[in-house]
């Protein structure tokens, strides 16, 4: 099959400005809600596939495989099993075994002197932890200030969730002028502000960062504080750095010890079916991207269409000098594919500029936007196809004439 | 209704037939109306002679230039060009034919509008196997017959009239094929257009010798061809010669 020039299907792109403009717009808007689709589900994952450590082993109660928050282990049980097991890590002479309490509640950041005051408070992740957390969570970084002291009313605060609480940890608070929508409340967050949990004020005491995890959303504080505030005397988990013992080690003693009712699984196996529960979600906000999106594939279609079928004689044309009906339909899906693939490369650089790393609250935590090699792929492949599929009602119109008909406009 | 009456131009019992129509009929629906431009039509023309077709409007004569064309396909009869069977060829069979045997050149020049002039003649040599080379030497060569080999680079926007129906001629002869094909090439033109057009249609003739068949309504342009044949709805009324000899059926 002999093809038409490629630089007759550029060329054509720059006819009508307003019908590109349009085309390429569309595109655009396609690409770009898919690309944020992607992004929203891949930033899901790879938070959770980053939070969960293949290293680790996760003990919650039986029962509670889907929710951590909703498990229940009594308090002895991470002594128990660091007693019971050979072989789990050890740092400085200290097992890594760490029990934890993993609750939301509502907390609000308190209002500074001058400051408007804060009306409602925001739920939020607390983990309450022990020194020996840092042994089992090697991705959290403490970046300013210090832990929460024994004893005190103090919190350490990650960034996401100063962010879920209307706040910006990135300036200090001294400097801080960011307001939360609604509330009017100074949001300044740095070492000493108060926040109010529960209606108990704290002091944050430290920020760490967790960079990619859903640990980069929570409020941590020491386990017997978090454990008084919340009125419980059990733990949410125990997780444990597995050294030289294997999961089997762990299985086992969960077995022997059926008076803790508790289960063992890899902590990274426990947040990959995290991801799984939230597979309908992502499908979701997959479903409404391509919903919002067919205004804008519409658009652009008709667009193309309305191109196309004022070439009418020009593509009789071609057919009468010898032209194959496929090399046309060819040159036309290239024109069509080119303009579509241009709107595409305009979404990933406003997605890379405007989306990349934006923070999505769920309950877990929050996880950021991730405009990475897939989603551009996607948006792409996304843009593409509107390019070929778009095209095909103008080329039905354009070559489904007789080519005297063509002729005569 | 004319009965099927087979016209030879130039003369009858010349072997050399190029254009072979027997008992050639078209017929489409429109509507609920049924539409027969072209009836029982019998016709052989020799190789390398000019025809003009003249007639009133809906006497057939462009429905015959399609069919000669390859770009519409008869309903009944046949139709014979240098020894193809133009009713029995697929629609791809009968593309590749065009671009092999067959130059149009269109009353509204249809030129691409994207393209330079050199692109546009150069359109039909992308159909055949050459090398970048052999085609812009036989574009460069179908300009210079035509007079604009210095607008080669030239869009159709930037050239006037009588200018784009040269460069569609260019078009239609840079393949070199044995049958050129004129729809009114002279009707969107001025009379001094309209002059040098015909002017050239006639040095390709002499120059080439290749088979002219002009749709047009201007009788100056037909007079200019060998035989003039007029149709009149969708049967061939008579043949003029062009010395002003007529046969009448």
């Amino acid at each position: 099959m002999r093809l038409l020039p490629f630089d007759y299907a550029i060329r054509n792109l720059g006819r009508s400005p307003r019908r590109l403009a349009l085309v390429t717009g569309g595109s655009t808007l396609v690409s770009l809600l898919v690309l944020g689709s992607v992004a929203f589900a891949r930033g899901l994952e790879r938070s959770l596939a980053a939070t969960g450590l293949e290293t680790n082993a996760l003990l919650i109660g039986s029962g509670s495989e889907e929710s951590v928050e909703r498990s229940e282990l009594p308090a002895s049980t991470a002594d128990v099993l660091a007693a019971s097991v050979d072989g789990l890590a050890v740092v400085a002479g200290i097992t890594a075994v760490s029990p934890e309490i993993h609750v939301a509640l509502p907390a609000v950041l308190a209002p500074r002197a001058g400051a408007a005051a804060a009306t409602d408070a925001a739920p939020a992740l607390f983990r309450g932890i022990e020194p020996q957390a840092f042994l089992v969570h090697p991705q959290v970084r403490l970046v300013a200030g210090r832990w929460p002291a024994p004893g005190a009313d103090e919190i350490a605060a990650s960034p996401g969730a100063i962010a879920r609480l209307g706040g910006d940890a990135s300036r200090g608070a001294a400097t801080v002028t960011g307001t939360r929508t609604g509330t009017g409340t100074d949001a300044g967050v740095g070492i000493g502000t108060q926040v109010e949990v529960a209606g108990t004020p704290f002091a944050v005491s430290g920020l760490f960062e967790a960079p990619g995890t859903a640990m980069h959303a929570e409020f941590w504080m020491r386990l017997d504080r978090l454990a008084q505030l919340t009125q419980r005397t059990t733990r949410s988990c125990v997780v444990a750095a597995l050294g030289d013992a294997e999961l089997d080690d762990i299985d086992a003693f969960t077995a022997s010890r059926l008076d803790l009712e508790s289960i063992a699984m890899r902590e990274s196996d426990y947040y990959a079916r995290l991801g799984e529960f939230f597979a309908p979600i992502r499908l979701l906000v997959f479903v409404t991207a391509v919903l919002i999106s067919t205004g804008g594939a519409l658009g652009g279609v008709n667009a193309m269409y309305a191109a196309f079928s004022s070439r009418v004689r020009e593509v009789g044309t071609l057919q009468a000098l010898g032209f194959s009906r496929a090399a046309i339909a060819v040159s036309l899906v290239i024109e069509s594919t080119v303009a579509c693939v241009a709107g595409s490369l305009l979404a990933c650089l406003l997605a890379l500029a405007a989306l990349d790393g934006i923070a999505i609250d769920f309950s877990m935590g929050s996880f950021g936007l991730a405009v990475d090699s897939t989603a551009i792929a996607s948006a792409i492949a996304a843009g593409a196809l509107l390019g070929v599929l778009g095209a095909v009602p103008a080329i039905a119109r354009c070559l489904v004439l007789p080519i005297p008909a063509a002729l005569r406009g | 209704m004319t009965p099927a009456t087979t016209r030879t131009v130039p003369a009858a019992g010349d072997t050399r037939s190029f254009i072979r129509c027997t008992r050639l009929t078209k017929v489409y629906r429109k509507g609920d109306q049924e539409i027969t431009p072209l009836r029982d039509l019998d016709l052989e023309i020799a190789r390398g002679t000019t025809v003009s077709l003249m007639g009133p409007s809906g006497s057939g004569k462009t429905t015959l230039l399609n069919l000669l064309a390859g770009i519409d396909t008869a309903t009944a009869g046949e139709l014979w060009i240098g020894g193809n069977d133009l009713a029995r060829m697929s629609r791809d069979a009968l593309a590749a034919w065009r671009a092999r045997e067959v130059g149009i050149i269109f009353q509204s020049y249809n030129l691409v509008p994207v393209l330079t002039a050199f692109e546009n003649v150069e359109l039909p040599l992308l159909l055949h196997p050459m090398s970048r080379r052999e085609r812009a030497a036989r574009v460069g060569h179908a300009l210079a017959t035509v007079g604009l080999a210095d607008r080669a680079g030239h869009f159709p926007r930037q050239l006037s009239g009588g200018q784009e129906q040269r460069v569609a001629i260019a078009r239609a002869i840079v393949a070199d094929p044995p049958l050129l094909l004129a729809d009114e090439p002279t009707g969107d033109l001025d009379r001094a257009s309209a002059e040098m057009v015909l002017d050239l249609l006639g040095t390709l003739h002499r120059e080439r010798g290749c088979t002219i068949v002009m749709v047009t309504h201007d009788p100056t342009a037909a007079a200019r061809a060998q035989f003039q044949l007029h149709l009149d709805k969708g049967s061939l009324a008579r043949i003029e010669r062009g010395d002003g000899a007529e046969r009448v059926p």
